[in-house]
């Protein structure tokens, strides 16, 4: 898996931008802070946010007992685990969707059920896991870090297999209230990745403008899995509707390409329209690769942007 | 899975006004909290262009379904309305105590 490292004025502003560039929501993502701005003179600071961060990498762990769990039928239109994408760095594709929405709900992983309810006991879990990064970011008092507590209370891990099972369950429900003929499927992408399509013609409902309803059942398809499931979920699941997740990328990646060469022609940067993390991620990633400009993001979820400058 | 057959007890697919959208919401309140039982959907379509959707869940999954800065409420009002476009009217979806 690999590190990314990023530097702004405070850590967590450092920890979005690492985010960003990773594509991924803050719960799939492991940090670690390397500089912490110092109280300065005049209520100035002095020195920088510094962090690293890596995408969460699903833990490895024997395949014998992962597997005994409930075993679908499905994934028949698995494709080979690695080298399907053997140009993709860890930190690509795969993990671009499961944000925005993990944001959400996923976070209540680590904590049990019963307790889970209800908006107050899952912030209290999110701040308690990330507070150790956060608390010395920020000075914010932490109190001896509930963290540890929460952490092992909940044991069972909810395989990626699991997880697309439940997501498959849930999306063929939600195409028979709609009245859809179309079928859904699931196909194993990855060691940690598991995409659950659904197929059929006139499906532009369920994409929405700019994917957003698409986008909506995501966040809704993790919010079922969370309450299905509480524990650690492994891997991520994406969801795709005929196809739209390819088209949006390769549109994604022209448009940042005339965006960067308007931007290096006339050597002003240009500020792009709010997007998902997944998207930005395409943005970012394409404009990288162009010379002559790079990228920042700028404002908060769900309004973030990316801003491509010239060099 | 492929047979079209919104079929769910109390929702009759031509009568009732945003009958796919209020379809589409009760399955969905009912897959996000724990009381799938608790959960009733009032139509409320008094006013000409506008139909109501007043959501009912039981107690304790109030939160469930508003989430975290109301995200879920907002993912459910986003996919509700897409079904709505199928029913030919604009819908609001309320969360109401």
């Amino acid at each position: 898996m690999e590190w990314v490292e990023t530097t702004a004025k405070t850590v967590e502003e450092a920890k979005d931008l690492a985010l960003d560039r990773l594509g991924v929501d803050e719960q799939d993502a492991e940090f670690e802070v390397l500089e912490v701005p110092r109280p300065g003179l005049f209520g100035r600071t002095r020195g920088e946010g510094r962090v690293r961060a890596r995408v969460r990498p699903v833990q490895p762990r024997p395949k014998a007992e992962r597997r005994e769990k409930r075993r679908p039928p499905r994934g028949a239109g698995s494709r080979p685990a690695k080298g399907s994408r053997p140009d993709e760095p860890a930190g690509e594709v795969p993990q671009t969707e499961p944000e925005e929405i993990a944001d959400d709900e996923t976070i209540v992983g680590p904590a049990p059920r019963p307790s889970g309810r209800g908006g107050r006991g899952r912030n209290a879990a999110s701040s308690g896991a990330d507070a150790p990064v956060r608390g010395r970011a920020r000075k914010v008092a932490t109190p001896a870090e509930p963290a540890s507590s929460e952490e092992p209370t909940m044991n069972e891990d909810v395989t990626v297999e699991e997880q697309g099972e439940m997501i498959q369950e849930f999306l063929e429900g939600l195409v028979d209230a709609f009245g859809f003929e179309a079928e859904v499927g699931t196909t194993r992408v990855d060691d940690e990745t598991v995409e659950v399509h659904v197929e059929g013609s006139d499906l532009g409902l369920l994409v929405g403008p700019k994917g957003a309803t698409l986008q909506a059942i995501h966040d809704l398809s993790r919010t079922v899995v969370q309450r299905r499931a509480s524990g650690h979920h492994e891997g991520r699941v994406r969801i795709d509707v005929a196809g739209y997740r390819e088209k949006r990328r390769e549109a994604l990646e022209r448009f940042t390409q005339k965006v960067a060469a308007e931007v290096v022609a006339a050597g002003v940067a240009k500020v792009l329209e709010p997007m998902a993390p997944a998207d930005r991620k395409v943005v970012h990633d394409t404009a990288n690769s162009i010379d002559g400009v790079h990228t920042s993001s700028e404002g908060d979820e769900p309004r973030r942007r990316v801003v491509i400058l010239p060099d | 899975m492929t047979d079209v057959d919104p079929v769910d007890d109390d929702v009759d697919a031509n009568t009732k006004p945003a009958a796919n959208a209020t379809e589409v919401l009760e399955y969905l309140v009912r897959n996000v909290v724990d009381e799938p039982d608790g959960v009733e959907v009032h139509v409320d379509d008094q006013r000409a262009s506008r139909v109501q959707l007043n959501v009912h869940v039981a107690p304790g999954d109030m939160g469930r379904v508003i989430g975290r800065r109301g995200r879920v409420a907002n993912a459910i009002r986003t996919v509700v309305r897409a079904a709505a476009v199928r029913d030919g009217v604009d819908v609001d979806v309320e969360f109401v105590d």
